[in-house]
């Protein structure tokens, strides 16, 4: 990382002389100020909206994170949180500028106690590094967001991540069981821990998805779970979507919870297939990758129930993975089907909306016509069991009028899932991106009330200001402007 | 003795809204008004839970607020009016083949509100987890009359901040709680738990680390020590192996599931040094889990505790209470103990010197442990929670935004806590420690 110690340093707002403190916090190397190495830094995963941040830290210890927000404070300037920057819902975004802390130095597995099946990480820490350090020893982490091969434990905690595998096995929060947090105020506060059922209020719980606006997590304390012994992996392929949609219904109405349903439309089969040629049919409408885990004595029997219900939803033809390999690229072509999206379109837009597991084939159709009727191609790839949509607004960043055409299909799309009975995030966060869903999908009594939730966190609002609630910042954060072009600045 | 149903309030007055509404009303009338302390109640099961203090504490019952609003099935999601009896929406979920798997003492008089506000558990939180997994969405009113929600109907959502969270187990704290959603999961065909007896801890650590990579996957894991075991036996008219440490393990799932599991259990039971296996199945099994669960609030005695420990150092704590003559069942899997402390526990300072010291074996494994009930006027010298932790100020800061003028549960939960706990150690339990 390059020297910046120029006065050229950040877009304003930071003096020189708290650079200079930070240098001493963190060391030279460990500070970015300079425009162009900021740059990188101006969005995450949503790249609808940018703005350069003044300032971006790389701290390696706790002691340097209480010190840096003890900073902040002094000199009355927001800070932002940041692990991989893979949000899709630009819960990184530096609004109003100021300090982006980011945590990807600090990646240390600093304990794992399998005779009480726990881990103790750092929150830079990458989510499928556990994993692989756990691999042998009968035990993994549970959340496997599809970006596990970049995002950090720390992001999954602010966003309560979920991944294919959250179906069966329960989402982030579900295994969490402490954290040790900088608050905003630079106290340094330890929540939960290794004991189950500790007194008071669950405030692990309630952190885990705050989006980086009740403080920044310095270490995370996760559960860590067996490995299924025996799976079933197959691919439903369906001629229809609402074919393949009901069959997801019918199996969640069945009573039967796979340990993943995740649903690949046309469109993304396409894509996949171009970038990995597993040999998924390209006529099928859709295809479901399904899998059940288990006891070796129960999987046959719950696989096959699944493939009836898939016959009587009019599937053309289930097949199953027969060997490790064939398993390990079916989950490959799904984790990296984003990535595969590239050959599609220039940019893309995910939506991550929530319905009613048995509403899936209604939202489906209503995607598809959005899609039509404001000229704007969507595919889907999605964790179907959950009834957590991902439909993907394909565009090109540069046509000003595509981006509005997105804006007016997303909306729709995620007034949908409201009407619906569901909600416009299931595991992507509402970050500065649907922050405008907020009041249609509480009353401003719950606003309220989740606002003084966070003036116990966070009272003055410079900790990740202008996030999740829609009100500017907090108290004290009046003057932090909403950033740019994007869609919160219309009405 | 103090019956957790022995109303606490000594004015017995009660208010008894219909509606949600009402309920923000009367609480909106009361904090603009004469600002009596309130003290929410459902089905009167828990009503001691956290020792409100029970001075002029009018009661807000919940009992009219009593519906089944939303079942769709086929979501396997269940809204409810706080005031439901569990045992009623347990009946009605059981007919479509579902369930909430949470082990609930006193079911048929519990109401969803208060179990979610108590945070109760059985057994079974080893293969299922506890309240905070299931509750997806919730309604509730604050101390002022404002009503509000959090979650939704889906079972996966994380728009706005998790308040379900921050109100399972805040015991009427923080607000009143009006609805509630659950997630749910299928019943499970069959069911079985084989128990066998071991001499020495020792034993049953071995036990447990060999179990920890066993290929079965039980949905419980419990200790008994011998006071415990006659009492769960008496329960639930079982006849169970006679020993020091009584081990079960619970199972459940398919017939071919349940009996495959069960072979593999009994071998690791017998390879861990028991003498003999004793299974009970079918109404035995439904007898026992009831059993099993209703422990922990079974006894009269004049203190019952709940320790939070580490799998791996429970065995050494309920060896130690075992000694000191107390009643214990662990959950061993989680390391949840319950205990009652024996019957000739006359005075308060036999009592103290029972729980410091079992308070000490908690502390050195990273544990803690909390004083659930006790005779009326004991607490202050129990020390309800133990030492303070570093948590409790973050607590308190909650507690002063959604009730600023401490009308709910006075005295419930940190704050009475906070009153009783002895100064803060720093590093005492937590992430890292
Ligand atoms: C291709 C792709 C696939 C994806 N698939 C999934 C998926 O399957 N499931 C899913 O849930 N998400 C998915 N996501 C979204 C994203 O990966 C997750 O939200 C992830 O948890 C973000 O982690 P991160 O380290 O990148 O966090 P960042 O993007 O850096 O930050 C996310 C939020 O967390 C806050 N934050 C970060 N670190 C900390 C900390 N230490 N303390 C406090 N706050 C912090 C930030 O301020 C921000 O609000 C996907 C994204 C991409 C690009």
């Amino acid at each position: 990382m390059g020297k910046s110690n120029d006065t050229s340093a950040g877009t304003g707002g930071i003096s020189g002389e708290l650079i200079r403190r930070f240098q001493a916090i963190v060391g030279d190397d460990a500070v970015l100020s300079a425009t162009d190495e900021l740059l990188v830094y101006e969005c995450d995963g949503y790249v609808v909206e940018k703005k350069l941040p003044d300032v971006v830290l790389f701290p390696g210890s706790t002691d340097q994170v209480v010190e840096i927000v003890l900073a902040c404070n002094e000199f009355d300037v927001p800070f932002v949180p940041r692990g991989a920057g893979t949000s899709l819902a630009g819960g990184c975004l530096p609004v109003g500028g100021g300090v982006m802390i980011t945590l990807t130095r600090m990646k240390e597995i600093l304990e794992v106690n399998l005779q009480d099946r726990f881990a103790v990480v750092e929150p830079g820490l990458v989510n499928l590094h556990l994993t692989q350090h756990l691999a042998g020893t009968g035990f993994h982490y549970a959340p496997d967001p599809s970006s596990q091969g970049a995002c950090t434990i720390g992001g999954n905690v602010a966003t309560n991540s979920g991944g294919p595998h959250t179906l069966k096995y329960g989402v982030t929060v579900n295994h969490v069981l402490g954290l040790e947090v900088v608050m905003p105020d630079g106290r340094l506060v330890e929540l939960g821990g290794a004991t189950e059922g500790l007194a008071g209020y669950d405030l692990t719980g309630l952190f885990v998805g705050s989006e980086g606006t009740f403080g920044i997590c310095t270490k995370v304390m996760v559960r860590l779970t067996r490995d299924p012994v025996a799976y079933r992996t197959m691919l439903g392929i369906f001629e229809t979507v609402g074919d393949a949609t009901r069959a997801i219904s019918s199996i969640i109405g069945e009573g039967i919870i796979p340990a993943a349903l995740e649903m690949m439309d046309q469109g993304i089969v396409e894509a996949v297939e171009a970038a990995y040629g597993f040999g998924f049919p390209l006529d099928a409408a859709a295809v479901l990758l399904m899998e059940v885990d288990g006891l070796e004595v129960a999987v046959d029997e719950e696989a096959r129930r699944i493939v009836e219900i898939c016959d009587q939803a009019g599937a053309r033809e289930v097949r199953r993975a027969e060997t490790q390999e064939e398993r390990q690229l079916l989950w490959k072509c799904r984790k990296q089907a984003f990535g595969a999206i590239g050959r599609l379109s220039p940019s893309y837009c995910t939506q991550d909306g929530v319905v009613p597991r048995t509403k899936l084939p209604e939202i489906l159709e209503f995607i598809t016509a959005a899609g039509e009727r404001h000229g704007v191609r969507i595919v889907n790839v999605f964790h179907a069991g959950d009834g957590n949509i991902h439909p993907i607004l394909l565009f090109d960043e540069r046509d000003k009028e595509q981006i509005a055409r997105v804006f007016s299909a997303s909306d729709e799309i995620l007034g949908k899932c409201i009407d619906l009975g569901g909600s416009v995030t299931g595991e992507h966060g509402i970050g500065v991106e649907k922050i405008s869903f907020m009041d249609r999908l509480f009353s401003s009594d719950d606003l309220e009330v989740m606002g003084r939730v966070r003036a116990a966190f966070n009272p003055k609002g410079r900790c990740s200001p202008a996030k999740m609630l829609p009100v500017a910042g907090a108290c004290g954060m009046e003057h932090i402007e909403r950033s740019h072009p994007g869609k919160q600045a219309a009405p | 003795m103090n019956d957790p149903g022995k109303p606490i309030s000594r004015a017995y007055d009660e208010i008894v809204p219909a509606t949600a509404s009402e309920l923000a009303r009367l609480l909106e009338k009361n904090s603009s008004g004469e600002r009596r302390p309130l003290l929410p109640v459902g089905g009167r099961t828990a009503l001691g839970f956290g020792f409100p203090i029970a001075r002029e504490s009018l009661e807000v019952s919940l009992g009219r607020l009593d519906q089944v609003l939303d079942f769709p099935a086929r979501d396997m999601t269940v809204t409810v009016e706080a005031g439901c009896r569990m045992g009623i929406l347990q009946e009605q979920l059981r007919q479509e083949g579902q369930r909430l798997p949470i082990d609930i003492p006193m079911a048929h008089r519990a109401t969803a509100g208060g179990v979610v506000a108590c945070n109760p558990g059985g057994p079974r939180r080893f293969g299922f987890g506890t309240m905070r997994d299931y509750v997806i969405g919730i309604g509730a009113v604050t101390a002022g009359g404002q009503p509000f929600r959090a979650g939704g109907r889906v079972v996966k959502n994380v728009a706005g901040y998790d308040l379900c969270k921050l109100l399972v187990g805040s015991g009427g704290s923080l607000a009143v709680i009006s609805e509630v959603t659950f997630k749910l999961k299928p019943v499970a065909a069959a069911s079985a738990l084989g128990w066998a007896c071991f001499d020495q801890g020792a034993m049953v650590n071995d036990l447990l680390t060999d179990m920890s990579t066993s290929q079965a996957r039980s949905v419980a894991i419990e200790l008994l020590g011998p006071k415990a075991a006659r009492q769960i036996s008496a329960e639930s008219r079982q006849q169970l192996p006679e020993g020091p440490l009584l081990v079960g393990v619970g199972l459940e799932g398919s017939r071919a599931e349940v009996d495959w599991q069960a072979e593999v259990v009994e071998r690791e039971l017998r390879a861990g040094g028991a003498n003999n296996v004793v299974w009970k199945e079918e109404a035995a099994a439904v007898a026992m889990w009831s059993a099993l669960t209703e422990f922990q609030v079974g006894a009269e005695s004049a203190v019952t505790f709940r320790a939070s420990l580490r799998p791996s150092r429970t065995v050494e704590f309920m060896t130690a209470a075992i000694d000191a003559g107390v009643a214990v069942q662990a959950h061993l899997g989680n390391g949840v103990v319950h205990g009652h402390l024996p019957d000739d526990t006359l005075d308060v300072g036999r009592a103290c010197s029972i729980i410091k010291s079992l308070r000490a074996v908690a502390v050195s494994g990273g544990g803690q442990v909390l004083i659930e009930r006790c005779e009326p006027g004991w607490q202050p010298e129990l020390d309800l929670w133990g030492t303070a932790r570093g948590d409790w100020e973050l607590m308190a800061a909650l507690k002063k935004e959604l009730d600023p003028g401490e009308l709910l549960s006075p005295g419930r939960g940190i704050d009475g806590a906070r009153a009783s706990a002895r100064p803060i150690e720093t590093n005492e339990v937590g992430v890292g420690g």
